[in-house]
């Protein structure tokens, strides 16, 4: 298996300047992202997901521990010739936004021959393509995220590293960045994606993970997790909803969630009352649940057998 | 080398506005000269030079004071190091957008002084010897403030980078130690423009101007060993 981002028992500690006080943003933290997927990043405000990602870009060097992007140690710049980076908060230079693009292109390294073209292109890719003559100091927020988006993208990167890319985008944008997202992953890139939106990280995601206070909390396939072992909805007809205690009327029939362990029970009490079942399916949990579950419980997954 | 001087001309490019008004002050001598009469105010137009000129020193701490403290604080400091830029070479550019910076001055300058001083017999080699002394003391003390400002606040990064600049040659004046005079050869280099008069334009030496460069290589080294411990992404407030 070959990993694209690795983080080995990564701990990242802060102290104040003059004071003794220490604060913990990630404790013995430790995460593989395998080439080619899509990795959402979770975690309440102040959970050490931004920590992370910067010192996956070098901006910061772990207290203890080590990483590698591509192959190489943190912060080693020839790699991260290959990765694409949009900061939480996009600050950009004063300047029309295909120029821009082109400098952040041209300091990566990237041709003036191919800059030109590839500008345009990224521009037109996150909609920008009538503003591209326009000073991004006129921007609008969700306009500059875009054009942090087009920088990152310029050098066609391997893997992108996309810190809340989605926050401060319109309904249609934010669909326009997902497909983007999703055709990134067609074409082979690595996406690490950290988010507070969760239903989007539900839908672009292959893998996800939740930090909480520093801690690894939840790990896992996004499939396997939305998908729930413990409730069951029942749809049936031919009974009253007052036999059943939650059940709920819904277009004609009524349905019941219940306890995977009292199926059973329930669908016996279905046929005893002369009911008709119509379908029996496993509930799927939404991320919001997972994510609520997760940061409440007080356990990690850390060291050397998280994933 | 291509990163490093896109990031020099991309600091000279932010700081346009600060690099224009001390152009004024240029256009300001160049003022006196066309309507006061060159030959008959020799004096008055060497002392405007000479303000103008020292004037730049100060100007020059405090684009290194503070060029990476405004990129931190504005978080543009990310993105380029994002890219495959690293940290000597984003403090290399920075040294260079200075270094341009002063040039562009100095060269404004010395046109000027060529032009207003020459015709009031001030001998134009001197002049541009004086722009010289002036470009390798601004770009020695940007980078000493430079070096500071990877791991002081600006105010402190100025305080401190006077304090290195003017304590050796108070001393070497003061206490008799000549020698400290050349372990900070800026004010050296801004007592010989300032020291330069029509009687006498000062000798051209060029040791102190040599001792700035090397200081200043030596300075950017260190403060590339300083950077590359630095945690960029943390806040500067």
């Amino acid at each position: 298996m070959s990993y694209v981002l690795e983080f080995e028992q990564v701990t990242k500690e802060y102290r104040g300047f003059l004071s003794r006080r220490q604060f913990c943003a990630l404790d013995n933290f430790t995460l593989r992202v395998e080439a080619g997927e899509i990795f959402g990043f979770l975690g309440p405000n102040g959970a050490g997901k931004t920590t992370a990602i910067h010192l996956a870009m070098g901006f910061m060097r772990p207290t203890q521990g080590n990483g590698r992007v591509l192959g190489q140690p943190f912060g080693h710049a020839a790699a991260r010739r290959r990765v694409g980076f949009l900061p939480e908060n996009v600050a950009l230079y004063p300047r029309r936004a295909e120029r821009l693009v082109r400098f952040y292109g041209a300091i990566n390294g990237m041709k003036a021959a191919q800059l030109s073209k590839r500008a345009a292109e990224v521009l037109e890719m996150v909609g920008l393509k009538d503003d591209a003559k326009r000073n991004v100091s006129r921007f609008s927020r969700g306009m500059l995220q875009r054009v942090g988006l087009a920088q990152a993208l310029v050098n066609d990167p391997e893997l992108l590293i996309l810190d809340e890319p989605t926050s401060a985008l319109d309904p249609v944008a934010r669909v326009t960045v997902r497909e983007l997202l999703l055709a990134a992953r067609r074409s082979g890139k690595t996406i690490f994606l950290s988010s507070h939106l969760l239903s989007e990280v539900e839908l672009v995601c292959d893998r996800v993970a939740v930090l909480h206070h520093g801690h690894l909390v939840r790990i896992g396939r996004t499939a396997d997790l939305l998908h729930s072992s413990e409730r069951t909805e029942i749809m049936a007809r031919g009974i009253t909803p007052a036999s059943f205690a939650g059940a709920v009327v819904h277009d004609g029939m009524v349905r019941i969630s219940v306890l995977a362990l009292e199926q059973r029970k329930t669908l016996e009490r279905i046929w005893e009352l002369g009911g008709e079942v119509i379908s029996v399916v496993p509930q799927r949990r939404s991320m919001e649940e997972i994510f609520l579950e997760a940061t409440a419980e007080p356990q990690a997954i850390t060291g050397k057998g998280a994933p | 080398m291509k990163p490093v001087l896109l990031i020099a001309i991309n600091f000279v490019r932010e700081q346009r506005w600060p690099i224009l008004v001390m152009l004024l002050s240029v256009l300001l001598l160049a003022f006196l000269g066309l309507t006061t009469g060159a030959a008959g105010r020799g004096d008055d137009l060497l002392f405007v030079f000479k303000q103008v000129a020292v004037y730049f020193v100060a100007f020059s701490v405090f684009f290194g004071c503070s060029a990476i403290y405004n990129e931190r604080r504005s978080r543009r400091i990310l993105s380029v190091l994002s890219k495959a830029v690293s940290r000597q070479q984003y403090l290399s550019g920075l040294v260079l957008g200075i270094t341009i910076a002063c040039a562009i001055y100095c060269f404004a300058l010395g046109m000027t002084g060529s032009w207003t001083l020459g015709e009031a017999g001030f001998p134009v080699s001197q002049v541009w010897f004086l722009m010289i002394c002036l470009i390798a003391a601004c770009t020695l003390a940007g980078t000493v403030a430079l070096m500071f400002s990877t791991f002081l606040n600006p105010f402190f990064a100025a305080g401190a980078t006077a304090a290195v600049m003017v304590v050796p040659f108070v001393l070497s004046r003061t206490a008799g130690l000549s020698y400290l005079e050349f372990f900070m050869p800026v004010s050296t280099l801004a007592t010989t423009v300032i020291t330069s008069s029509f009687n006498s334009p000062g000798k051209v030496s060029w040791f102190p101007v040599i001792l700035a460069v090397l200081e200043t290589l030596l300075y950017w080294l260190l403060s590339t060993r300083i950077f590359s411990y630095m945690d960029i992404a943390v806040s500067v407030e």
